[in-house]
């Protein structure tokens, strides 16, 4: 019975990661409304930065690389770019953690504007000067945009979930 | 001044070394490693292509595994469809088939008047088209992304696959091999960005570039003459002006949108293609 507890509590603490790699490896499409695409939101970059500004000891930096590398592969894009892109969000979300005192919600939401925008041109720098790929620009900013608009969103659901383990 | 500027330099320092409790590696240490990893995917060393097409086959195999929930529920809503649409098919192609009984008689006589004819002008019936290399792949993964549109195909390097080869959708132009590894292979499609491919339009002397523009019902058409306007309607065909594929392949065609602006679009579908031919796009007509 402990036996089966321990990993009902294991794989509850690593939903966050499974989460992470799932994600990496399957890319959801969700039906377009118009000229936008309203789901289209990258939905690992609010997990890194949920849980690195939060919960930093529940998704470890390894993982995120890895799942980068992962999501790299999927997509089709030089080896890295993505790791190193959520690598600069975990830089950001990190000295935001150890700059803040007092953590409030609205605030976390516009300090992930510049979290994005960094991260984001890490990413165009590496696939501008690394690959010989265009962009599709407009998708990317669409993409940026809704990621930013949901955060509160899974901010939500994140934390209700992470209440919910930690009484477990 | 200097003091805010201090407490910038530590925190962000404390950021990069810091492992904690339960993390193994510092952001130093895997930032270090990504720029590495991106600089050796950039300089191709010879002994990385064997380990990244090992590690891309294994990743595209979990890949397909992971999007099967997704498969599955196409599959099933497709079917759904397919069995209310039918009745509707049935009613249609009874009709269609009284009218194909009274064509058939009226074609054996066409074909009898044209081999006639044809024999009169000495022109041989054999047109088919013959590819020096053909291998019949499965779309494994198709996942849309705002940064490259392609998919992947179950035949790679170990089927005789090389980066550059076409792929066609029957008789239709579906995209380009970029990427090969030994059990998979990526295709490019023609509605990427990245795609380009020199045009003829039917029944002129028009030549261009098709482009693609991300989306299968909007290309873009390069290098017309001055005040060239697109008519309605019209097939473009390759023009075998890249020394790589044959002139007269079908690629797309110019149809009229809701707003009456004249657009192109693709002939085959992407996203309804299951089976796809690789070819090295030497046809011979």
């Amino acid at each position: 019975m402990y036996y089966f507890k321990s990993i009902k509590e294991k794989l509850l603490i690593s939903l966050p990661v499974i989460l992470l790699y799932f994600f990496s490896f399957y890319h959801f499409q969700m039906p377009e409304i118009g000229k936008i695409n309203f789901f289209s939101f990258n939905f690992q970059m609010i997990l890194v930065y949920f849980y690195v500004l939060k919960f930093p000891d529940d998704l470890g930096f390894g993982n995120i690389f890895l799942a980068g590398i992962i999501n790299d592969t999927v997509v089709g894009i030089p080896l890295g770019t993505t790791s190193l892109s959520y690598l600069t969000l975990s830089l950001f979300t990190s000295y935001i953690r150890n700059a803040t005192l007092r953590s409030v919600m609205t605030a976390e939401w516009f300090t992930f504007i510049p979290a994005l925008f960094f991260s984001n041109l890490i990413y165009l720098l590496i696939i501008n000067n690394f690959s010989n790929l265009s962009f599709y620009y407009i998708e990317l900013l669409q993409n940026t945009f809704f990621t930013f608009l949901y955060y509160p969103i899974f901010h939500y659901i994140f934390s209700r979930y992470q209440n919910l383990i930690s009484k477990d | 001044m200097s003091d805010n500027r201090d407490d910038f330099i530590i925190a962000i320092r404390y950021a990069l070394l810091k492992k904690g409790a339960k993390q193994k590696f510092s952001l130093f240490f895997l930032i270090i490693l990504s720029i590495s990893i991106i600089t050796l995917d950039k300089l191709s060393p010879a002994f990385v292509n064997p380990v990244r097409a090992v590690f891309t086959d294994i990743v595209y195999r979990v890949a397909v595994v992971s999007a099967q929930p997704a498969v599955f529920k196409t599959f099933l809503g497709n079917k759904i469809k397919e069995h209310y649409s039918l009745i509707e098919e049935n009613k249609y192609l009874k009709v269609e088939i009284e009218y194909l009984k009274q064509q058939k008689f009226n074609n054996a006589y066409l074909k009898t008047d044209n081999e006639v004819l044809r024999n009169a002008l000495n022109l041989s019936n054999d047109r088919s088209m013959e590819q020096d290399f053909t291998v019949t792949a499965k779309i494994i993964l198709d996942q849309e992304s705002p940064y490259l549109k392609s998919f992947l195909i179950n035949k790679g390097s170990t089927d005789g696959i090389i980066k550059g080869m076409t792929v066609f959708s029957g008789e239709y132009l579906m995209g380009t091999i970029i990427e090969t590894n030994y059990l998979t292979s990526r295709v490019l499609l023609l509605t990427d960005l990245n795609s380009k491919i020199p045009i003829i339009i039917e029944n002129t002397s028009i030549n261009g570039i098709l482009e693609g523009t991300g989306n299968k019902k909007n290309f873009r058409l390069n290098y017309l003459p001055e005040g060239y306007a697109l008519e309605v309607e019209k097939i473009i065909f390759t023009s075998g002006k890249d020394g790589f594929l044959t002139e007269g392949i079908p690629v797309a065609k110019t149809y009229l949108d809701k707003k009456d602006n004249v657009l192109i679009k693709l002939l085959a579908d992407p996203d309804q293609v299951l089976i796809v031919q690789v070819t090295n796009g030497q046809i011979s007509k």
